[in-house]
């Protein structure tokens, strides 16, 4: 029962809260952020790459093919020296004009080679550069050329000589300039290695910021979303408190209201009724006998015991008195007994355990379980049989209700006005409460309060419970 | 033998074969018959310590019919010791087909018991008096020897203007590239090397080792023009032969760009190989580079070794395979147009071949399904290279890919028992119908060991058409005449050959694979001289003599 002046929310729970901004704008901004950063850092990584790409492509990729052109080059020229060495060695046993065909198969790979190196050559090479290896080949083959129309004419020992004098130093020029090329090409690759350096360099600087800052709009997001979900659940918690709350004072205010109208039907009403039933039955003593006042007077104070007896009977259903009175364990042996005659359903109910005092408020709770248990065995399963058990245990007491009936017939629990007042019940005790079903179908249903809560410890009872005895007596 | 012949025909064992066939079975198998038949041959390298190049390097091996009784003998080269080094006399041998399943040794009979560091040896009637003459191309003097017809050869070494000339010669072949009806002379020289220019190379800076070709200059391949009287004229210079860088091992006749003019392909080790395109003037010019058949597909000069031509694909159009050095893989070139793609890779040869060091390979059609397979003899030039490369050894196995007709080789040789799969340092390598079954039989030789005769035995029941080609207004040999032939569908070439391989030589009949096949429905012959006759519905399972010009003859049997 709520007392004057006493608050209904407990304290530390704000009766109402204010609205509460949404984190969705705040997610979204973080969100549009965090893309942001993730397109503007794609961007900046393709323009790298791109930027490699184009640096590889014109510029590692042009010089290696060139190199390899070079080396092309090289070879030839090589394997023009040992073909003159060979021709200057005079040990063959054939005139120097039989290496002219070798010279012409190196000459069309050495213009091969020339023709495509100069479409690769860098664009660090200068003009004069390239002019001046072209010439040089074209004196040095037109040198080859009057050798062997030396040789061929029949000279071979002048062809020797210009060999010696000329070709190999033409030659030796060319390997030169070709080694010069190949060396700044190497150069070259030294500094776009570099640059390729500088490159990823700044690649790898950008990663780091970039993955600052993406950890860091993460870490923002990820911290609102801990607030908005730490205010979520405690608004959350709060109204569940809020609504437990009311639904117990509910049952504390009806259970009161309850009490007090049986009791006053009890004192009352029955004090007034009985009191009448005693004069109507000394007026009728009063009367004469076989006069018809006096056989008035008796049908009067029938009436008026019949009128008591229904008033005792509203009593009794509103608020056992015996729970206040006798307790519990003797309200249940007067209670199911009645329900049977009720309802026509043959309830067994067993006792087990040791027995122990329990507290009436507790009292009352589990007899309201018990009675909307019966009652929904009765109006629900379509059972002819019940079985109620109440057990004592060591640390607390257990009420089972059981029938083998329709049961929840598989759908999920509704949740109705009956089985949230059971469950409210049941915490008000500090205990809870359990639907399953057993393996013969049905429901059972098992509350269980903790012994500690619901035990009288003390042997005095409560004044209430002197003034419930007052009604209890007939 | 032909026990065997009579069992292979069975109609049980014919459908255990066509059953072992179709499930990837290599339908024949080797049987070594070395020494059943009366070959009793060791190679002697001369080897003694000095760790001189060639000793590493031989020797060779041929099929040929010296007494033109129509069973290929064999002939077998061989080294000999280095002068200050002599303990034993060693020359090569030459064994005679007695045509029942058995040789005799007719060396000292032949006049060929002569002691000479031989290398390689070239097979070809350069005469046309109808008896095949011998090159054994040497360290030191080639040899030609002359084919009496009498059971005996001459030394016509000098008299045929081939004397006076020392080199490291190595495979050589007959071949008549001005079409004049008289076989030519190409010699390949590895490199200048004689006992006084050795180099010393060592692997491990103390001991003498074998030097890699690196070590020494390059020598040109030789051509020599037959004159038809007997002698040689040195065309060398003149023909645009000459390429004082090469360091040339192996050699094999094809026409490349099919104008009917025969080309040459050279297999060079270290050095870009050659493909001398016959300009039908007398002169060649290297198309190699152009056709990419010089280096490998990384573009680097690989160390070939052997070499063989054979249209593999069956398209008319003949492939390429050239042996090179262990790590650098068998080179397998298709024909794609315009230039040779190397699918040695994508057709399973490369991987399976690269741990190995080949030297002679061979096209030919081991099993009589219709397609040209290849085997390959392998084995390293260092005795030592286990200990530098643990996955190499000395001794390698042969390797014998089958082809499946769908540009797919698989490695069978383990499959095929006469101990062929055993390591061996193999070198040459040549195949031939010693038994006359109508399948071809291999011999293969090893440096400083034994040779090795595996007889094919058909287990698949295919069956085969052989024929033997006669020149007339072509060399008598009827070398680069090419025989296409239609049958059930299936078109294949052949040409025949001179040289190919490594240091060795083939028969000069040719063999085609039918597989169930039993007849041929055209044959198509086209001459060397540009002659093309052409020959329809022949009986398979026997051999045909062909006569350029006079028509087409069925021999009794293969």
């Amino acid at each position: 029962m709520t007392r004057p002046g006493q608050p209904l929310y407990p304290r530390g729970v704000s009766r109402q809260s204010s609205p509460e901004r949404s984190p969705t704008p705040g997610l979204l901004l973080g969100l549009v952020i965090t893309l942001a950063a993730v397109v503007a850092y794609s961007a900046y990584i393709t323009w790298q790459v791109a930027g490699l790409r184009k640096l590889q492509s014109e510029l590692i990729d042009r010089n290696r093919k060139d190199s390899l052109q070079l080396l092309r080059i090289q070879n030839d020229l090589n394997l023009l020296a040992v073909a003159m060495r060979d021709m200057i060695d005079n040990d063959e046993p054939y005139p120097l004009t039989a290496w002219s065909a070798q010279f012409q198969r190196i000459r069309t790979d050495l213009d091969d080679a020339m023709r495509l190196e100069a479409g690769l050559a860098p664009a660090g090479r200068t003009t004069e550069q390239s002019a001046s290896l072209s010439t040089s080949l074209a004196q040095f083959w037109d040198a080859v050329d009057r050798v062997f129309a030396l040789a061929g004419s029949g000279r071979e020992k002048d062809a020797r000589a210009q060999i010696q004098l000329s070709l190999q130093a033409r030659q030796a020029a060319l390997s030169t300039t070709v080694a010069r090329f190949l060396v700044q090409n190497s150069e070259n690759e030294e500094q776009a290695a570099q640059r390729i350096i500088q490159i990823y360099d700044r690649v790898q600087r950008q990663v780091y910021v970039f993955l600052a800052a993406t950890l860091g709009a993460i870490l923002l997001t990820g911290f609102s979303m801990i607030r908005w979900n730490r205010r979520l659940f405690a608004r959350m918690a709060e109204l569940s408190e809020r609504r437990s709350e009311l639904a117990q004072k509910l049952i504390a205010t009806q259970e009161s209201t309850l009490r007090y109208i049986s009791r006053e039907l009890h004192d009352e009403f029955g004090q007034i009724l009985t009191a009448m039933g005693a004069m109507l039955g000394r007026a009728g003593a009063h009367a004469p006998e076989g006069s018809s006042l006096r056989t008035d007077l008796h049908e009067v104070r029938q009436v008026a015991q019949d009128t008591l007896d229904r008033v005792r009977s509203l009593s009794q259903a509103l608020h056992p008195v015996m729970l206040d009175e006798a307790g519990l364990e003797s309200t249940l042996d007067w209670y199911i007994p009645t329900v049977e005659r009720q309802t026509g359903i043959t309830i067994s109910y067993e006792k087990d355990g040791t027995p122990f005092a329990v507290d009436s408020g507790a009292a009352v709770q589990i007899y309201r379980v018990l009675q909307e248990a019966l009652n929904n065995v009765a109006r629900h399963s379509g059972a002819k049989q019940a079985w109620v058990r109440l057990h004592f245990l060591s640390s607390e007491l257990e009420l089972e209700v059981e029938d083998h009936g329709g049961g929840f017939n598989g759908q999920p629990v509704k949740q109705g006005i009956g089985l949230v007042a059971m469950r409210e019940r049941s915490e008000l005790m500090g205990g809870r409460i359990i639907f399953s079903i057993p393996s013969e179908g049905g429901t059972l249903l098992r509350l269980t309060a903790p012994r500690e809560k619901i035990e009288v410890l003390d042997a005095e009872t409560n004044p209430n419970d002197k003034k419930d005895h007052g009604i209890a007596g007939r | 033998m032909a026990g065997l012949a009579c069992v292979s025909q069975s109609p049980l064992l014919q459908a255990f074969g066509a059953v072992g066939g179709t499930a990837a079975s290599p339908g024949f198998r080797f049987v070594d018959v070395t020494s059943s038949v009366g070959i009793q041959f060791q190679h002697n390298s001369g080897a003694f310590g000095g760790k001189f190049l060639p000793e590493t390097m031989g020797s060779g091996c041929a099929f040929l019919d010296y007494d033109r009784d129509g069973w290929q003998d064999i002939l077998l080269v061989n080294g000999m010791d280095w002068p200050g080094h002599k303990q034993r006399r060693s020359t090569l041998r030459l064994y005679r087909n007695n045509g029942n399943g058995t040789f005799t040794d007719v060396t000292s009979r032949a006049g060929l018991d002569i002691e000479m560091y031989g290398m390689g040896v070239a097979v070809g009637d350069y005469d046309n008096d109808g008896f095949p003459d011998i090159l054994i191309t040497c360290v030191g003097q080639n040899r030609l020897f002359h084919n009496t017809g009498k059971g005996t050869f001459v030394d016509v070494t000098n008299s045929s203007g081939l004397g006076k000339r020392q080199a490291f010669s190595t495979s050589a072949l007959w071949f008549d590239y001005d079409r004049d009806g008289l076989l030519d002379l190409f010699v390949c020289n590895y490199v200048k090397w004689s006992p006084e220019q050795d180099v010393f190379c060592s692997l491990d800076g103390k001991h003498k080792s074998y030097c890699t070709p690196e070590a020494y200059r390059g020598e040109t391949c030789w051509l020599f023009h037959n004159r038809g009287n007997g002698t040689f004229e040195d065309v060398t210079a003149s023909s645009g032969i000459f390429d004082s860088s090469s360091k040339s091992l192996g050699v094999a006749m094809l026409d490349d760009d099919q104008d009917g003019w025969l080309d040459l392909l050279v297999a060079n080790d270290t050095q870009p190989n050659k493909l001398y395109r016959n300009q039908r003037n007398g002169t060649f010019k290297d198309a190699a580079v152009e056709v990419g058949l010089a280096f490998s597909t990384e573009g680097k000069a690989r160390a070939g070794m052997g070499v063989d031509v054979g249209d593999f694909t069956n398209s008319g159009r003949s492939g390429v395979a050239i042996t090179n050095f262990d790590n650098e893989m068998t080179g397998l070139y298709e024909f794609g147009g315009k230039t040779y793609e190397d699918i040695a890779a994508q057709a399973g040869v490369g991987m399976a071949s690269k741990n190995s060091l080949g030297f002679g390979c061979v096209f030919f059609d081991a099993n009589l399904d219709g397609w040209l397979d290849l085997a390959v003899a392998n084995g390293h030039i260092d005795e030592t290279v286990r200990n530098i490369r643990g996955n190499v050894g000395y001794a390698q196995p042969p390797l014998l890919f089958l082809n499946n007709g769908q540009g797919k080789f698989r490695d069978v040789a383990t499959e095929l028992g006469g101990g062929f799969e055993q390591p061996k340092v193999g070198r040459g390598l040549a195949y031939g119908d010693f038994d006359r079954d109508g399948d071809l039989d291999l011999l293969l030789t090893t440096n400083n060991g034994a040779a090795h005769l595996y007889r094919n035995d058909q287990l698949a029941g295919n069956l085969s058409i052989r024929f033997r080609l006669v020149g007339t207004k072509s060399n008598r040999d009827g070398i680069g005449a090419t025989v296409r032939i239609v049958s059930g569908g299936l078109s294949q070439s052949r040409m025949v050959k001179s040289g190919s391989s490594y240091l060795s030589q083939s028969e000069l009949p040719i063999t085609f694979g039918l597989e169930k096949r039993d007849r041929v429905e055209r044959v198509v012959v086209t001459w060397s001289s540009g002659r093309t006759e052409e020959f329809t519905n022949l009986a398979a399972g026997r051999c045909y003599e062909c006569t350029e010009g006079k028509g087409i003859v069925p021999l009794d049997g293969f």
